[in-house]
């Protein structure tokens, strides 16, 4: 650490400097006089020791949080020898947004005193924040000379996206062979009423219609269709985004699968996830607890990355994509390589949803109004409405969602429909 | 702290007036007393040039007043320079920012101690001086005296020099 003059010396020689001009062009010696306290201040310059032995720690009250929630930063700091005025700053990452304190201190401290410094942060954009470096100034008393260092503690806060609130979701075509919360079209061990069929042995007594058995005089029992899960695969295209962060497209499309992975989860579905930046990026479908804390941490890896290559549907491996598997794609739908990746998913015959967040709203949020924009804007609507007309003559389902507008509206009128189909 | 530098303002601007109270001292009194506040809220440069024209106004209104040198408000305007640069770049740096505790005292505590010792130090100096000046006749004292300044002032910028360049805010 080295320590350096301020500018405030130089200020304080300016001034004293011109009071012996003044006192010399005037032949007042009050001038002079008054030049001398200047300069009698600069004596104290010199007898600032560079700090050494000092210390600081850095605790989070909470090392993973979701979007939106805070979490308060508090940095001790102790010393064995004498600070007289020591500052400390610590810069704060873009996600992060300070609610309450100050990310800048100013302390003074006495031999093996400590001090407590606390600030509140809030989380605005999901992501690995990294708290790494916080800058120190040490001053002396009159802030003539200082001497600056920067020292390193490691915090890492993990914050994951937003889920989005849900209560209705797409409904799968198809269904698996496990137990979940979707009635299937199959008939076996449930408690889902379906069909009447004669009296075979070897069925159950419990399942004798004693109604239709009384009155054809004759026995019948009930079938029942069967309760079976689904595997879900979330597709997620990271190949560009729009919108100025933390409201880019790539940040709604976050939230909405993290919405979609809770949603899912929670009715024993296997979720699985493919991120499309160009190459694939996946996580294998399952379920439970483990694999939800996996998808999340894979949101929050998901970012933009820029690639030339552009790889085939066909190159995920099967137990990536099974094919009974509702595919719900989430993409602004910019880049033509995932509106190709889409036509060659629904050729091959997967169940698909495209969950479009439209990027208009977000960049109109980011952009002076004008007239131009507006023109913009709505051609740039009628281009994204063309677009989809194109894939649903295709057979693909677009939800068009509107980010600034709660999701549930958005899924709201394709989910009846879906589930009719389950049922036919 | 900005609100002690603001009152240390009013009070070296003020000075002057009490010495002659004409237009011409108003009307700088006035420049630099916006100038300082401006200063104050903003950068020390302008504070420089405000505490500059605070000296231009004192000057002059020792021209027009004459007489007899007037060693104690002149210690006293030294001290008040001092105080008005460190307290407002104090101000400063503590804008939003959290203060510890026991700083503000110890700060204030610190001040006052170099006022104190700054003011009676130079006003042993200025008695020493005045004693000098009537003991010795010196022939060509406004050479002499612009001599002893430019010496004074070489002297400054070398000892600084030696030290390490100035460290930007």
């Amino acid at each position: 650490m080295n320590v350096r003059l301020t500018p405030l010396a130089l200020s304080v020689v300016t001034v004293g400097a011109w009071g012996l001009v003044l006192g010399v062009l005037s032949g007042r010696a009050e001038l002079v006089v008054v030049a001398l306290p200047l300069l009698l201040g600069l004596l104290r310059i010199g007898r600032t020791a560079a700090a050494r032995d000092w210390s600081l720690t850095r605790a989070l009250s909470a090392a993973r949080v979701f979007e939106g929630e805070r979490v308060t930063v508090t940095v001790t700091v102790t010393a064995e020898q004498p600070l007289p005025l020591l500052e400390l700053f610590e810069p704060l990452p873009p996600s992060l947004r300070l609610v309450s304190g100050h990310n800048r201190a100013l302390f003074t401290l006495g031999p093996g005193r400590s001090v407590e410094w606390r600030y509140e942060v809030e989380c605005v954009r999901r992501g690995r924040v990294s708290l790494g470096t916080v800058h120190a100034r040490f001053w002396d008393r009159a802030g003539l000379e200082a001497g600056e260092t920067s020292v390193r503690v490691p915090g890492v806060l993990q914050v994951y996206p937003r889920p989005l609130p849900l209560r209705r979701l797409p409904g799968p075509r198809r269904m698996q062979a496990f137990v979940g919360n979707y009635v299937a079209p199959s008939v076996g061990e449930g408690i889902e009423p379906g069909d009447i069929r004669a009296f075979v042995p070897g069925d159950r007594v419990r399942h004798v219609n004693w109604r239709a058995s009384l009155r054809f005089r004759r026995l019948f029992v009930t079938q029942y269709h069967q309760e079976r899960n689904a595997d879900v695969v979330l597709m997620l295209d990271t190949l560009t985004e729009a919108g100025a962060p933390p409201a880019t497209t790539l940040d709604a499309s976050i939230r909405a699968a993290a919405a979609l992975v809770t949603g899912y989860l929670a009715r024993k579905d296997r979720v699985g996830l493919i991120e499309y930046c160009g190459p694939f990026r996946w996580v294998r479908p399952s379920s439970g607890r483990a694999h939800q804390e996996r998808l999340f941490e894979a949101l929050l890896r998901a970012d933009v990355m820029f690639s030339y290559v552009t790889q085939e549907v066909a190159l995920v491996p099967r137990r990536v994509l099974p094919p009974q598997a509702l595919v719900v794609a989430i993409s602004p739908l910019l880049d033509p390589r995932f509106e190709k990746a889409l036509v060659d998913l629904a050729a091959r015959g997967f169940d698909l949803v495209v969950l479009s967040p439209s990027p208009i709203p977000l960049v109109r949020r980011a952009m002076r109004p004008s007239a131009g924009a507006d023109l913009a804007c709505r051609l740039w609507a009628l281009e994204r409405r063309a677009r989809a007309d194109a894939l649903h003559r295709l057979g693909i389902t677009i939800v068009d969602w509107d980010p600034t507008e709660p999701l549930e509206a958005a899924l709201g009128g394709l989910t009846p429909s879906r589930r009719r189909r389950v049922a036919s | 702290m900005r609100r002690l530098a603001a009152v240390l303002t009013l009070v070296l601007v003020g000075c002057p007036l009490f010495i002659v109270s004409s237009t011409a001292v108003l009307a700088l009194g006035a420049a630099a007393m916006i100038l300082c506040f401006l200063g104050i809220l903003l950068a020390t440069p302008v504070l420089v040039g405000g505490m500059v024209l605070a000296l231009g106004e004192y000057t002059l209104a020792l021209w027009l007043a004459g007489g007899p040198p007037r060693l104690a408000g002149a210690a006293l305007v030294g001290v008040l320079l001092v105080l008005l640069l460190e307290t407002a770049d104090f101000g400063r740096r503590a804008h939003r920012a959290t203060i510890g505790p026991g700083l503000l005292l110890a700060q204030i505590r610190s001040w006052a101690t170099f006022a104190a010792l700054a003011g009676i130090g130079t006003l042993a100096a200025g008695a020493a001086a005045s004693v000098a000046s009537a003991a010795v006749r010196l022939p060509w004292a406004p050479a002499v005296a612009a001599a002893g300044a430019a010496v004074t002032l070489v002297g400054v910028a070398f000892a600084l020099a030696a030290r390490h360049l100035p460290l930007r805010d």
